[in-house]
């Protein structure tokens, strides 16, 4: 039998790509957690992986936004998607929807990424959002955002959420938040990808 | 007691400007709870006629229960004019 000390590649495992953690917050109680720097032209593609951001009430629905003034303001106009797939804890409910009131047309509100956490002490929603080519100034700015949460009537909530900052000046700011109240603990890091 | 922005790892407090904002912005979150509850509702409510919409094909004769059943569920949303009916509001039973 043969005995192999160690195997070469003649490729590189990451396929050539990168992926780069380029910023880490975590929340303590914050009202909205943002990102204002390191979003520019150095990537093509920008990654959030958001770990058990807890609200601090029942009920609350995560958002987010851009900007395109650096964090001035949060309200470029976007065009979205949503639905989610849930399933209770007792079995019931068991089911996928598409809830308009969780779209926007041609909006510059804030997006919602995750509908109802819930805020009992195992409760918390995870997930991940992707920015693509944020500083292009001629296509719109592409995004999608999968998150995973326990929502507060004790339910397993998948949330999708897509569409495009419906803008061609370039987006340099990112801003996450609850619809009310605050996210007590968390993080959100900050991925370049190659 | 204020409320903090964190931006880029560092903790900002709101100006008042932002808490009376940040005031409006949840206020109205909360006044429209209720079009929230009742939109998941309908959603739901609409899901259930739908899972017996082809027993009220041309072909077929209704039976009475269903009738009173999908009629049930059409008018679930009356009367539904706080969170509380809402949230306690009682499903019909499929026959």
């Amino acid at each position: 039998m043969a005995t192999y000390k160690s195997i070469r590649y003649n490729t590189p495992l990451s396929n050539g790509s990168s992926q780069v953690l380029l910023q880490k917050i975590t929340a303590s109680s914050d009202s909205t957690i943002s990102f204002t720097s390191g979003i520019d032209s150095t990537y093509k593609e920008y990654l959030f992986i958001y770990v058990n951001l807890h609200p601090s009430a029942d009920n609350k629905t995560f958002l987010f936004n851009v900007s395109a003034d650096g964090g001035s303001n949060y309200n470029v106009t976007k065009t979205t998607t949503h639905f989610r797939a849930i399933h209770g804890e007792g079995g019931s409910p068991a089911t996928v929807n598409y809830n308009t009131s969780d779209d926007i047309a041609q909006g510059t509100g804030f997006q919602n990424l995750y509908g109802g956490s819930g805020a009992d002490n195992d409760q918390a929603i995870c997930g991940e959002f992707h920015l693509f080519n944020p500083s292009d100034t001629t296509f719109v700015k592409h995004f999608y955002g999968v998150s995973q949460g326990a929502h507060s009537d004790n339910y397993s909530i998948n949330n999708f959420v897509n569409g495009y900052a419906n803008t061609t000046s370039a987006i340099n700011a990112i801003q996450f938040k609850f619809a009310s109240d605050n996210i007590d603990t968390g993080t959100i890091s900050m991925y370049g990808i190659n | 007691m204020p409320r903090y922005h964190n931006i880029n790892g560092i903790k900002v407090q709101f100006t008042a400007e932002e808490e009376t904002v940040r005031d409006a912005e949840e206020k109205a979150w909360a006044d429209g709870q209720l079009n929230r509850d009742l939109l998941s509702l309908r959603n739901k409510r609409n899901r259930l006629l739908a899972e017996t919409d082809y027993l009220s094909l041309s072909d077929n004769t209704l039976a009475d229960n269903m009738k009173t059943y999908r009629q049930e569920l059409r008018d679930l949303p009356t009367g539904l004019d706080t969170v509380e009916k809402v949230a306690n509001v009682t499903w019909p039973t499929k026959p």
